[in-house]
């Protein structure tokens, strides 16, 4: 074999993937020639040398987060799974009991129109039938919690959009995802996101973190539309407890004219 | 149960069973990006991402070639991806000093120590198509075969691949060690 070919077979010398035969050409070929013995003892030291880095492990923080973002998964499929299930058993039992000819579809429409209408007259006189949904609702709030704490720290911006819009959704927050929301308005990378999240933080205008929140995050905003976004939601809440960041607010030498104007504005209305 | 299995079963529903293909590769998974962008903590970023991608495309596996193949597709993409995020961010003059930054706490002052940095800078300087296959089959421990069918190449690529990136290691290594035993 001549050196080229000798040459090509190192690096499956170098993984040891090699047969004996291919083994023991390489060797008689070695004996006669220095310049190829030289060259594989050369790569091989470097491959060898290689070996000094060790394996490392990762933090236990890439497992939780690995399950956490797993969990989020499978309620979203969850979610999504008894859809078309309720539909595909509704439609073949309707199927089943459908009658045929036209005259008695009609009165079992009939039939169950006027049962729809007594069952609706006997339920409203008793009570409602809020108790046993409570629970159910509750679980759903939880998981939609979850869900939208795992969307609001992923690093994609669109699924952090998701993220805010769905904690708009929630009736009664829990503090947790308030916090998050408020970090996002505080610190997320994109404008866009913190934009929606001030959209989000109106609908809970009402609580006194998310108050407190507003106006705390107003010296931390350098995009102009996100700063008269939040400046016009204070105003709009007459939130007093922001006046002193408007006033320094407005001291900025480098604040955009505009907002400056509408921080003005905003707190001439307030005091 | 093989990990070809378990991913039929994480495409066909069955997302919990991801947790056993997570524990048996994760950290191989973590080590790969670790020789790729010498950061740790971008390495663990990338994993949840991998992870995160394999739920998204779970319905695209075919289970025609392995698990670790598949899974190094995407970590593989992964990997470019972000490269090309971070390009985005970064001002112009600023990506031409840019090279991936070896770990610096491994630069401590035994000779052990001092000899892990020297590979991890050299393995650092390396161009990453290179230092791509050089990972795979160094420590990935993946096979020619399975690398060319990773990178949809010819095997005999991959082989002289491998050949190019150890002499190209070499010339690096002995320019950054000063020694001229290599």
């Amino acid at each position: 074999m001549t050196c080229h070919r000798i040459r090509e077979k190192f690096p499956d010398f170098l993984i040891g993937d090699i047969d004996e035969t291919t083994k023991m050409q390489i060797q008689g070929h070695l004996a006669d020639c220095s310049t190829c013995r030289e060259e594989l003892e050369s790569l091989s030291t470097i491959w060898t040398r290689l070996g000094v880095l060790p394996e490392e492990r990762p933090s236990e923080a890439l497992r939780s987060r690995f399950y956490t973002m797993l969990d989020a998964y499978k309620q979203v499929l969850e979610q999504e799974k008894p859809g078309p299930r309720l539909q595909t058993i509704l439609s073949n039992g309707l199927e089943r009991f459908w009658p045929r000819q036209p005259a008695f579809q009609f009165s079992l429409a009939m039939l169950l129109l006027v049962m729809g209408l007594t069952g609706g007259f006997l339920l409203r006189s008793t009570q409602p039938a809020t108790a046993e949904l409570t629970p159910l609702r509750q679980e759903m709030e939880s998981m939609r919690t979850t869900l939208a704490m795992s969307l609001l720290d992923n690093q994609s911006a669109s699924e952090r959009l998701r993220g805010v819009s769905l904690s708009s959704q929630m009736k009664q927050p829990d503090s947790r995802l308030l916090e998050t929301l408020i970090y996002t308005l505080e610190n997320d990378s994109n404008p866009n996101v913190r934009l929606a999240a001030v959209d989000a933080l109106y609908l809970f205008r009402d609580l006194p973190e998310v108050r407190q929140g507003l106006s705390r995050s107003l010296a931390k905003q350098t995009s102009p539309l996100v700063q008269v976004a939040l400046i016009d939601l204070i105003v709009s809440i007459k939130e007093q407890r922001a006046i002193d960041a408007l006033r320094s607010l407005i001291q900025d030498e480098k604040l955009d004219p505009l907002v400056k104007e509408r921080a003005e504005q905003g707190l001439e209305r307030l005091l | 149960m093989t990990d070809n299995q378990l991913m039929q079963e994480v495409r066909d529903g069955k997302v919990e069973k991801l947790a056993v293909l997570f524990e048996r590769h994760h950290i191989r998974l973590y080590n790969f990006l670790l020789r790729l962008t010498g950061n740790r903590n971008i390495s663990e970023d990338l994993v949840q991402e991998v992870f995160c991608r394999i739920l998204k495309y779970r319905t695209t596996y075919r289970g025609t070639s392995t698990f670790s193949v598949w899974m190094y597709q995407i970590a593989r993409n992964t990997h470019i991806d972000y490269l090309r995020k971070k390009k985005e961010e970064l001002p112009l003059d600023e990506q031409w000093q840019e090279a991936p930054s070896p770990a610096p706490s491994l630069a401590e002052q035994t000779e052990l120590k001092e000899d892990i940095a020297l590979v991890q800078e050299a393995l650092s300087r390396l161009p990453l198509k290179k230092r791509e296959v050089l990972v795979l089959s160094r420590y990935q421990g993946l096979k020619y075969r399975e690398i060319a069918e990773l990178l949809g190449c010819h095997i005999g690529t991959v082989k002289a691949h491998v050949h190019r990136a150890v002499k190209d290691l070499r010339k690096i290594y002995t320019e950054l060690s000063g020694e001229a035993v290599l």
